[in-house]
């Protein structure tokens, strides 16, 4: 195709240019000719003439962006397309009567470039627009300053100058006609913040800013014009170009920080994908684009994907809310964050996972907590007053002095105001904590937002969940019990248990064979309970001995069992022995002296004499709790003023996690991540648990410094200001100066100890 | 479809190539003759056509006009083509840029060695000269800016925007600079006088060099280097800051030329402060350069190209650090009027200007030619001689310019100047300008392997005069509305001719303020307008370009006012159409030597200046002393330098020639006095007449000394 | 002295002319992709450059 379009220079330009090509999958873009759908992808149409930008995140290099430039060689009807490479996006115009966006984005396809077809654009460009203004904001501000500094020599420099006298008059005029864009435009955003603050009577950081540019700006004009000076609009004009670039310095460092973090993060999900016709674990970081995977039931859809199976039941609850589940057939497609429910399904990606994305639906769905940060409300507490106290301030220094000096009363009036900066308030809790969840990130202990980290500074007991979290499901031992599986028998079993993600299932189907695949029906799965489904017209039932056979289990037993029917006849039961991971006496001894430590099992109490090696009282072990008795227990331990950690596997203890102040549940490999909790941890990672906590409380400690040290700085800065010795532009490059400044303090502070704590 | 196919104009390329290549050993030949001429007075062969004074010129206008001049056209012409994916506007005004730019070069090369000359620096050529210039400029902005505007690529690269820039500064520059009054069609006075005519040349010479040698330049770098090592620029981001940044600021830096001179105080410190200010932006243009070839530094090791741009860009680094540190006023004291200026001219225009252009040729010529380059090797000793050559020139000069401006300031510890003759400390730097001029040699031995080179290259290719390419149209959204603009961009002619008159507007409408406003320097009593015959020697002083050699500017140094007598008031200067306040102390300077030495010993010192100071490499002016001075224009002249605010009285003019002829023959007398037998209508005794007057204006006591 | 005002007045001209620039060129969108044109310049279209894109090395 490249050769044919004389697009040879492909290869000549990136050594690895394009996307290798999997077998290739018969795509269904009827969609894409429906006129509303259009209507919504659309940017502009004249019904001759339309554009379109598309998101394709696979361009990686020079190559992509000369193929895709080129576009116009595939297509007749394209009339240019532009790549916005940093964005990963490609805006094609093209004419209706000749090709159409069906055309277009098979032909991308082809080429190994399919477009992420989402309807959410209009966000950027708007943010696009915003940095708009901003810029001709700089740029005239920039203009006006350099021009009017020019402008100002005269007066610093000279002062017996007789010819300077003449021109004096000149350069402030167009000194004031330089400072005017400036003052009425580029400052604006100011004003109408203060305004805005002012109309619901709250008064905010803009209120000092913008009455210490009116005063300069009017002092100016009273002393050019009636006292025959020479005026501040140099110092006007670079306040207003400092305050703005600032605020662009800033915006770029948080968003260098923020991007970090949605990006670079661990987000500890594995999927299952197919190669070769086995299957294997990978973490869902390392997932591309065309793999295929196996979904299996209750597990999430890590990336929008295609569905390769016949048929699939999709919960969209973690998206939309509605519980009630879609089917989906052969060739539509999934999009991330749902769910399956019922027997396994193959599925191809067709687009990157976004981890931001699946945090996003972490956060926006329906378990968020309510809590009460106690430095949150500090913050609000001190910025209600720190304004009033600076323009009291402020005040106080002007009438000190306007009897003594009026320039340095005014001098003292406007830097009082400009110099105060109640940055650390709104910016140490969000940087200190986002650095820290950051840092647990890079520890594989993923937590949904930052609120969590402040609440894990403040638990007082810790409540674990037996199976799967302080035992290993990978290391333990199994074996079968009963008579001697015939291969028709392990083939049904497995076929059963292959669609479970339940850590058991996977203990089971890794201990038998298989070589068919089989077909199965009414697939159902019951928390603490078992699995069941028909195959090959046969009644296979997996689960607790009640749930396969309604026996009660046998006592003494010490070990996990699993039972197994096939068309209600007993087989008898794979038992399973406990491992506990390794390291747990160390937690637990770490731990005990400070909190309170329980254990929960749905299991019998057969592994009672074993934990109590661990958790030395009998008292804070629990046996035989359903997922009901899980949650009365955490809200019992509220009710006494505790604050609880529960960590779990979030399988069975969902509701335990939702109630906790911060729930965690453990990742082993396996997909079962739960919107329930509030972080998830990788099973290595889970001997670091005081480790964690214990820098939770350090996060605290450093914000409450940060926030001495501003309060030191206000309070040095001020004492200046008052004196009338700091000149305004001084105090425009010092305010920003001190935010960046606390910023670089927290991050700096937490990284520190974090590599002291060997945590980074 | 909307696939469009043209083709790009290479043949445009070609002959600016090829023109840049020969301007360029030109140039540099008459540079390396007067290195040589500079020790060496006899190469002067007491010709008026080839002496020092009027070859200089020469030299700086063609290494800067024709070899700069060009070399950026034949840049521009490729890369502009090819980054807006569209042909040049008009083949005929790409026509008109080539051959009218010739014209001007050759108009420019005849009219100094003529003596026909302004005596501003680059900006020495006569009003019909400056007018060609003009419309030449204007055709080339045309050309360009039609361009752009019927381009297929929407984004403008940001050398697009560096091209656009020079075009538009450099045509208020010149225009600005140019104002003169015609006294003949050879001849005219600028209309400032002299502190404001100092400080408008100025403005215009730093200028000059900031938007003909640096932007131009910067957007070639940013267009060749990239595709020279197939990467992209660096930081596009910082070179668009650079950019704008750069233009916003440069414009204010020209003050920094006039330091210590009559100039007001607050307008130098300003010049100090900006160009202060400019390390940033040019730094920064550096840094995105040399950053480009980062992880890719082997392909330096075996391409010349490669080669040549780096060490062009260090260089510019050094320049623009060195640039602002000279506008210093402590560096400046020191540095001013001394070789230093040279070594840091010539680091920009030998490194920058000069190795950026040999690797621009040595890429873009295989490339038209359709082959690979004849000799790398050739290349690389060519780099090699040219940076052996750049070091050679710039090394003795930091060496000779410290050494001189040391000299002149040292006393003795009796307070006396330790080297009351100035030519002691001239032979005491000679051996420096040997060295300077092998350095010099070497450069153009290198720039003669490329001609070779470059020329054997041709040979084996083979050339494509219109290369053809293809891209899709850009399709503006509204195509109903009747677009005035669009229809003028169909029509080439007459866009010039309104671009023209848009320019011209703009600086017509700037300029009537200026005469509403009474100047007001301070004027001193006993300053008087110079009488006819002054200010026909005058005219010879710039006809022979001595302020090439000599300045007219003390500064308040006791040094100085030791050596030549009274420091140079702003007043005294009221009356100097042009100033003449130069630039270099070869010789000593010239403001007070009025009534310093007799007459007979000027006449005996311009015969041969070997006669009254041995060992002396100024050249000698034999012809003054045979040529009769022509008084054809006096009467316009006087009344000229009316029209210009100079007080001749009405009608003074019909009496001009007759007291120029009365006060010729009181200094005949005087010479033949002495011993010295001289008509008096002869060039040499109008000449001793304006040198007799310099500085006696205000009475104040010469120094004894010589 | 002047001269300085025309100096100014010029230069002020010249440097608005650039900020209206300016203004046009963020407006019209040139510096909404700040990456993507230092490696768009790089590529040659033409069919003569595959072509000799072998014999060459520089």
């Amino acid at each position: 195709m490249l050769e044919a379009n004389d697009l040879c220079n492909y290869y000549a330009i990136d050594e690895t240019p394009g996307i290798s090509k999997r077998d290739s999958i018969i795509r269904n873009f009827d969609f894409l000719e429906d006129p509303d759908l259009i209507q919504k992808l659309i940017e502009f149409t004249n019904g001759n003439i339309t554009t379109i930008t598309f998101d394709i995140p696979q361009m990686h290099c020079s190559s992509c962006v000369w193929i895709l430039e080129n576009l116009y060689k595939f297509d007749n009807g394209v009339i240019n397309s532009e790549v916005n490479f940093l964005n990963k996006t490609l805006s094609v115009k093209f004419r209706e009567k000749e090709t159409t966006i069906k055309k277009i984005v098979e032909q991308l396809d082809s080429l190994g470039y399919l477009p992420n077809l989402s309807l959410d654009t209009n966000r950027d460009d708007k943010l696009k627009n915003e940095f708009k203004r901003l810029y001709y904001k700089i740029g005239i501000a920039g203009f006006s300053f350099g021009n009017v500094m020019l402008l100002s020599f005269p007066e610093y420099l000279s002062y017996t100058d007789l010819v300077t006298a003449e021109f004096q008059n000149i350069f402030n005029w167009i000194s004031l006609a330089l400072s005017l864009p400036v003052f009425l435009y580029s400052a604006s955003e100011y004003y109408i913040s203060a305004f805005k603050g002012l109309k619901k009577k709250i008064v905010n950081i803009d209120v000092p800013i913008t009455l210490g540019i009116f005063v300069l700006f009017f002092r100016s004009l009273y002393e050019m014009f009636i006292g025959g000076g020479v005026g501040y609009l140099d110092s006007m004009t670079a306040l207003v170009f400092l305050l703005l670039t600032g605020k662009v310095f800033q915006n770029k460092t948080y968003d260098a920080m923020n991007f970090e973090r949605n990006y670079k993060s661990y987000f500890p999900i594995a999927v299952t994908i197919k190669k070769d016709g086995k299957e294997t674990t990978i973490p869902v970081d390392k997932l591309e684009v065309g793999q295929r995977i196996v979904v299996k039931n209750n597990e999430l859809i890590p990336a929008d994907a295609i569905l390769i199976s016949e048929k699939a039941n999709i919960d969209y609850s973690f998206v939309t809310g509605e519980s009630q589940p879609v089917e989906v057939f052969n060739g539509e497609m999934i999009f991330a964050g749902g769910k399956e429910i019922g027997q396994a399904i193959e599925v191809e990606t067709v687009k990157e996972v976004s981890q931001s994305y699946l945090t996003q639906l972490w956060n926006s769905s329906a378990f968020n907590k309510k809590h009460e940060s106690k430095i949150e409300t500090t913050v609000t507490f001190v910025s209600k007053y720190f304004t009033f106290i600076i323009l009291a301030i402020a005040i106080s220094a002007f009438i000190y002095w306007v009897n003594t000096d009026v320039n340095l009363a005014f001098n003292a009036f406007t830097a009082v105001l400009i110099i105060a900066c109640p940055c650390a308030l709104a910016l140490s809790t969000p940087f200190t904590l986002g650095n820290s969840q950051r840092i647990f990130g890079r520890n594989k202990f993923y937590v949904k937002n930052t609120s969590v980290v402040e609440k894990l500074a403040e638990i007082t007991s810790i409540v674990f969940d037996k199976t799967g979290t302080i035992t290993e499901t990978l290391g333990s031992k199994i074996e079968f019990i009963g008579e001697k599986l015939s291969k028709d028998e392990q083939n049904l079993i497995k076929a059963l248990v292959l669609n479970s993600s339940h850590p058991l299932s996977l203990k089971i189907a890794s201990l038998l064979s298989f070589n068919k695949k089989l077909n199965i029906e009414n697939y159902s799965e019951e928390t603490g309970k078992g699995i069941s489904g028909i195959i090959n017209g046969k009644n296979i039932l997996v689960g607790s001995r009640k749930f396969v056979s309604n026996k009660n289990i046998e006592e003494n037993d010490i070990s996990t069992n699993v039972y197994v029917s096939i068309d209600n006849k007993e087989l008898g039961y794979f038992r399973i022995t406990n491992i506990y991971r390794t390291g747990l006496k160390e937690i637990v001894s770490s731990l005990i002296k400070k909190y309170k430590l329980f254990v929960l099992s749905g299991d019998n109490e057969g592994e009672k004499m074993n934990l109590l090696n661990y958790f030395e009282s009998e008292k804070s072990l629990f046996f035989h709790q359903t997922p009901h008795d899980k949650l009365n227990f955490i809200n019992d331990l509220q009710n006494k003023n505790e604050k609880v950690l529960m960590i779990g596997d979030g399988l069975n203890d969902a509701g335990a996690l939702v109630k906790s102040d911060v729930g965690i549940s453990i990742a082993e490999d396996i997909n079962n991540f739960s919107p329930a909790c509030d972080g998830i941890m990788d099973a290595k990672s889970f001997k670091n648990i005081k480790e964690f906590i214990r820098f939770s409380i350090t996060s605290k400690k450093i914000i409450i410094i940060s926030f001495i040290i501003s309060f030191m700085y206000n309070i040095i800065g001020i004492s200046f200001a008052v004196q009338g010795t700091l000149s305004p532009v001084i105090s425009a490059i010092l305010m920003p100066i001190s935010s960046i400044s606390i910023v670089v303090f927290t991050t700096i502070a937490t990284n520190f100890m974090a590599k002291k704590r060997g945590l980074l | 479809m909307n696939v469009e196919k043209f083709s790009y104009d290479n043949q445009i390329v070609k002959y600016f190539t090829i023109a840049t290549v020969i301007w360029g050993i030109v140039g540099m030949t008459v540079g390396v003759l007067i290195a040589f001429q500079i020790y060496l007075p006899w190469l002067n062969f007491d010709l008026q056509f080839t002496t020092f004074g009027r070859i200089r010129p020469l030299h700086t206008n063609a290494v800067i006009f024709a070899f700069v001049g060009n070399g950026i056209f034949a840049g521009v012409y490729y890369s502009l083509q090819r980054l807006t994916k569209s042909r040049m506007f008009s083949d005929l005004l790409s026509k008109i840029n080539f051959w009218g730019w010739q014209l001007i070069i050759v108009s420019v090369a005849v009219t100094y060695v003529l003596g026909i000359t302004t005596s501003k620096e680059y900006a020495e050529a006569e009003w019909p000269i400056d007018i060609l210039i003009a419309l030449i400029w204007v055709a080339f902005g045309t050309n360009m800016i039609g361009t752009i505007l019927k381009r297929r690529e929407k984004h403008m690269y940001v050398a697009i925007w560096f091209y656009i820039a020079t075009f538009i500064t450099v045509a208020v520059l010149h225009i600005v600079n140019s104002i003169e009054i015609p006294v003949s069609l050879t001849k005219s006075y600028p209309i400032y006088a002299g502190v404001q005519d100092a400080l408008v040349q100025w403005w215009y010479g730093h200028n000059a060099v900031a938007f003909f040698l640096t932007t131009p330049y910067l957007g070639l770098m940013y267009y060749y280097l990239p595709k020279a090592v197939n990467r992209p620029i660096y930081s596009y981001r910082l070179s668009i800051l650079h950019f704008w940044s750069l233009i916003f600021i440069y414009i204010w830096a020209g003050p920094h030329h006039l330091l210590y001179s009559a100039l007001p105080d607050w307008a130098q410190s300003l010049g100090t402060v900006f160009s202060l200010m400019l390390i940033a932006p040019s730094w920064g243009g550096m840094l995105n350069g040399l950053l480009t070839i980062r992880g890719a530094w082997d392909r330096v090791r075996d391409n010349p190209v490669l080669k040549f741009y780096v060490v062009a860009i260090t260089a510019y680094g050094m320049a623009t650090f060195e640039g602002p540190m000279l506008s210093l006023k402590n560096v400046n004291a020191l540095a001013h009027f001394t070789d230093w200026i040279p070594a840091h001219v010539h680091v920009g225009t030998l490194g920058w200007n000069g190795l950026l252009t040999f690797g621009m040729l040595y890429w873009l010529v295989p490339k038209i030619w359709n082959t690979n380059l004849f000799s790398k090797k050739l290349a690389t000793a060519h780099f090699w001689i040219a940076t052996l050559g750049l070091v050679v020139w710039v090394v003795p000069m930091y060496w000779a310019g410290l050494t001189q401006s040391l000299m002149w300031k040292e006393f003795t510890p009796l307070g006396i100047l330790q080297y009351p003759n100035f030519l002691e400390t001239v032979l005491q730097i000679v051996p420096m300008y040997v060295i300077r001029s092998i350095g010099g040699s070497l450069y153009l031995v290198g720039a003669i392997v490329m001609v070779y080179n470059l020329f054997k290259t041709a040979q084996q290719g083979s050339f494509v005069a219109n290369e053809a390419a293809e891209a899709p149209a850009l399709i503006k959204e509204n195509n109903d509305k009747f677009n005035s603009h669009r229809w003028l961009e169909k029509r080439p002619i007459q866009f010039a001719l309104l671009a023209t008159v848009a320019i011209l507007i703009g600086g017509i409408v700037e300029f009537i303020p200026t005469f509403l406003i009474k100047s007001n320097i301070p004027t001193i009593e006993s300053v008087k307008p110079y009488s006819p015959l002054e200010l026909e020697g005058r005219d010879i002083y710039i006809r022979e370009s001595c302020n090439s050699c000599h300045s007219q500017m003390v500064r308040p140094f006791r040094s100085e006012t030791e050596r030549y007598g009274e420091y140079s008031k702003a007043g005294e200067f009221v009356y100097d159409h042009p100033h003449l306040w130069g630039s270099k102390r070869t010789g000593p300077d010239l403001h007070r030597v009025g009534g310093k030495f007799s007459n007979m010993w000027h006449y005996l010192h311009m015969q041969n200046p070997r006669q009254m100071s041995p060992g002396s490499i100024m050249p000698s002016y034999p012809w003054l002393l045979e040529q009769k001075l022509n008084t054809e224009l006096t009467l316009n002249k006087i009344n000229v330098m009316r029209m210009l605010g100079v007080p001749y009285a009405d009608g003074y003019e019909n009496q001009a020639v007759a007291d120029l002829q009365v006060q010729a023959e009181g200094i005949a007398d005087d010479l033949l006095n002495s011993g010295i037998v001289v008509e008096s209508d002869k060039e040499i005794v109008a000449l001793i007449a304006y040198l007799q007057r310099l500085g006696t204006d205000i009475k104040v006591k010469p120094a004894e000394n010589k | 002295m002047s001269a300085i005002i025309v100096l100014i007045g010029f230069s002020l001209f010249v440097a608005l002319v650039f900020l209206g620039a300016y203004i046009w060129a963020v407006k019209s969108g040139q510096y909404d992709d700040k990456y993507t044109p230092s490696v768009r310049m790089l590529f040659d279209d033409n069919k003569i450059e595959s072509e000799k894109d072998k014999h060459k090395n520089t």
